[in-house]
């Protein structure tokens, strides 16, 4: 479902990472500065790498030697940020459609059912910079399901967060990756995360990719 | 410490460009500060240059609106001698006690024409009772000094109420802040007309005369002259005789300008 | 009270004032929204120059920009022979003119209001309103502009303000007409030139003081209630 393959130099540092996983939660796991956000950057195209191809489920995103680059906004490749990244100018419930409303579509029934999964129902009104650290987060998952994503990529999700939120969040991700019925890619240096949720573990470091591994469930 | 120095000199040596120190011979002969009506202005440079060459005492002119710079008489600015453009703003500075007593006179007297801008077609135009101004103006405006308050611009609405057209234009005017600068409006083609006076039309080549307003169709043009109360320039009252002079009256008469001041010898 | 008694020329020329800066200031709003998007955001050959352009108003002498505009836009001006032969707009001595002239004086302080605030605009929010499937006139649309409306308040209330006050270039433009260009600034420089205008001078001298004081604190108000609204 992911067949990633990206070269780039960032400065000193070198991106050379090439990666395939057919699980529906891919854990991207790694140390500070293996290189793991840029790759998350490159699968959703806020980042253009110098050489590779990436491509999700069927569909090809990128690849140089082609000279396919799909521009970011049509890659229907949803992203969590580690910092959410809400529009503080928009309600929560005008954040989470926002993804159906610049598509020119009104908000669909699964609006209710993603409140319900995230347990956003006495948020909907009120503006992100009156929530907490882990309804932001919330909120900011429920709006990538709700935006018709093809895959989720989800860049540290807790990582913000002290240990009382991220126990708060995770039985929601857990709903959300049973909920999904698309390719997940999970990001994070924690391994507790990663051993809950994911099927494939790609260990990334200095750039490159160290190992590939599978995890029984 | 190179640089601070550098710096500094660099600083001192601006200051004493700007600001120049006064040369003690200037001090001897303070120029005499001439404040003279708009219209006056081709004919006072000249003028005044002469009595300089002749004299050794500088002149310094600001032109202008009568008004204005009745006004800024009234404020105290250092003028030595006033020329108005009519009798009125120079009654308005000898009610205030502003004049030198005697020394009022009649200088010069003018007409008002009126100017066509470069790119005027339709020729000569005979002006004459409710003559059809407005029809000539087209979509454009007529230019003349502040019909209110400055002298060329009451000489001329007086002449167009007597000859009944006033009404036709009062509301199609570009009124500027002297004569001059209504001559600058058509000669520049942002008015298709205007009322200036005959002098002023003469020394434009820009702009032509299209017709003359007659002499009873609006009060007679006066321009008196006199010294100020608060000079104390010994040598204003020598130039304003000047003024009334041969020299001067050459000038003015070839520039226009008929000359009231009884003939003196220099 | 007799002295606040306004006569209907003091009238025409506050009316006048707040027509021509109202209409100058928003006239340039879609000018200066490009002009200081392109300055924050685009990299391009002569970007020096275009900045340098954008800010000549603010530095030549008033009278300068007025007589620039007086041979660009006047009736036998290239710009203003051609959009009066072809849409009737003429400059000449209307309050169109003074609006223009207006305009060009306000619009550095304009863009350079917006530019800053272009520049603080978050570009990781841009970055996720992108990944969420907004194209660039809809990033632009739904969260550059919105994060940015404090700024371009500021940049409004600033150029308006100017305009208000602009007097050089607007009286070498376009003369000072009463009714259709003697704005206040220059309905108060005639009566400061006349004997007897004083009283009229010092009353809209007051009345410009207070207009520019609204705005003032009229742009701050609404600048803290929508940073309010946009802050975290």
């Amino acid at each position: 479902m992911f067949d990633v393959a990206v070269r780039k130099t960032l400065g000193d540092f070198v991106l050379d990472a090439r990666f395939q996983s057919k699980a529906a939660v891919t854990a991207l796991f790694g140390p500070s500065g293996a290189g793991k956000t840029s790759i998350v950057n490159a699968i959703a195209g806020l980042l253009a790498p110098e050489r590779g191809r990436i491509a999700v489920g069927d569909a090809v995103l990128f690849d140089a030697d082609a000279g396919v680059d799909i521009p970011t906004h049509r890659r229907r490749v949803r992203v969590v940020f580690q910092e959410s990244r809400l529009f503080p100018h928009l309600t929560v419930r005008q954040n989470l459609v926002y993804g159906r409303w610049v598509a020119g579509k009104t908000a669909s029934e699964r609006l209710d059912e993603v409140v319900r999964l995230l347990g956003l129902e006495d948020l909907l009104g009120r503006r992100p910079r009156t929530l907490s650290g882990g309804e932001r987060q919330r909120v900011a998952i429920g709006r990538a399901l709700l935006a018709d994503p093809m895959a989720l990529l989800l860049d540290e999700p807790l990582a913000s967060l002290d240990r009382a939120r991220k126990q708060e969040i995770l039985p929601y991700l857990e709903r959300l990756v049973a909920a999904a019925k698309m390719p997940i890619l999970y990001v994070s240096h924690a391994r507790e995360d990663v051993e809950r949720l994911a099927g494939t573990v790609v260990m990334l470091d200095s750039g490159r990719v160290k190992s590939v591994e599978e995890i029984k469930r | 410490m190179r640089l601070p120095f550098r710096a500094a000199a660099f600083a001192i040596a601006f200051a004493l460009a700007a600001f120049p120190l006064p040369s003690p011979a200037a001090a001897e002969n303070a120029p005499v500060v001439v404040f003279a009506a708009a219209s006056l202005k081709n004919a006072l440079d000249k003028i005044a240059a002469g009595w300089t060459a002749k004299s050794g005492v500088a002149v310094k002119a600001s032109y202008g609106a009568s008004p204005a710079l009745a006004k800024q008489i009234e404020e105290g600015a250092p003028a030595d001698l006033f020329i108005s453009a009519d009798l009125d703003w120079m009654d308005y500075v000898e009610k205030k006690n502003l004049l030198q007593a005697g020394t009022r006179d009649n200088l010069l007297g003018n007409s008002i024409v009126l100017v066509a801008s470069p790119d005027w077609t339709k020729g000569e135009v005979k002006i004459a009772p409710n003559f059809p101004l407005a029809d000539l103006l087209g979509g454009g405006r007529l230019a003349m000094a502040g019909v209110a308050m400055v002298p060329a611009g009451k000489y001329g609405k007086a002449a167009l109420e007597t000859l009944g057209v006033w009404n036709s234009v009062a509301n199609r005017l570009a009124e500027a802040e002297n004569v001059r600068a209504a001559l600058a409006l058509v000669a520049r083609g942002e008015a298709p007309l205007g009322i200036v006076y005959r002098t002023d039309a003469a020394a434009e080549p820009k702009v032509k005369i299209v017709g003359t307003f007659p002499d009873d169709s609006h009060p007679p043009i006066v321009y008196p002259a006199a010294a100020l109360a608060n000079s104390k320039n010994p040598y204003a009252e020598a130039l304003l005789r000047y003024l009334a002079g041969p020299e001067a009256r050459a000038i003015f008469e070839k520039d226009g300008f008929a000359v009231l001041a009884r003939r003196t010898s220099s | 009270m007799d002295w606040l008694q306004f006569s209907p020329d003091e009238w025409d020329a506050i009316r006048l004032s707040l027509r021509v800066a109202t209409v100058g200031t928003f006239a340039s709003l879609p000018a200066g929204l490009f002009a200081a998007y392109a300055l924050a955001r685009w990299r391009f050959p002569g970007k020096i120059f275009f900045d340098g352009l954008v800010h000549l108003p603010l530095v030549l002498p008033p009278v300068v920009t007025g007589y620039l505009l007086l041979i660009l836009f006047g009736r036998r001006g290239p710009i203003g022979a051609f959009l009066e032969s072809a849409f009737g707009i003429v400059f000449s001595f209307r309050w169109t003119g003074a609006a223009l002239a207006a305009a060009v004086m306000g619009f550095p302080l304009l863009v350079r209001a917006i530019r800053l605030s272009f520049e603080a605009a978050d570009r990781r929010l841009e970055d996720a309103a992108r990944t969420l499937g907004a194209n660039a006139p809809l990033v632009f649309l739904t969260v550059t502009l919105p994060l940015a409306l404090p700024g371009i308040l500021a940049g409004l209330v600033l150029a308006f303000a100017k305009a208000l006050g602009e007097f050089g270039a607007t009286i070498t433009f376009v003369s000072n007409i009463p009714g259709e260009t003697r704005t206040l600034p220059t309905a108060i420089y005639t009566y400061t030139q006349v004997p007897g205008g004083d009283a009229n001078a010092a009353r809209l001298a007051a009345v410009a003081i207070v207009l520019s004081l609204a705005a003032l604190v009229v742009s701050e108000f609404l600048s803290r209630r929508i940073a309010a609204r946009i802050g975290g």
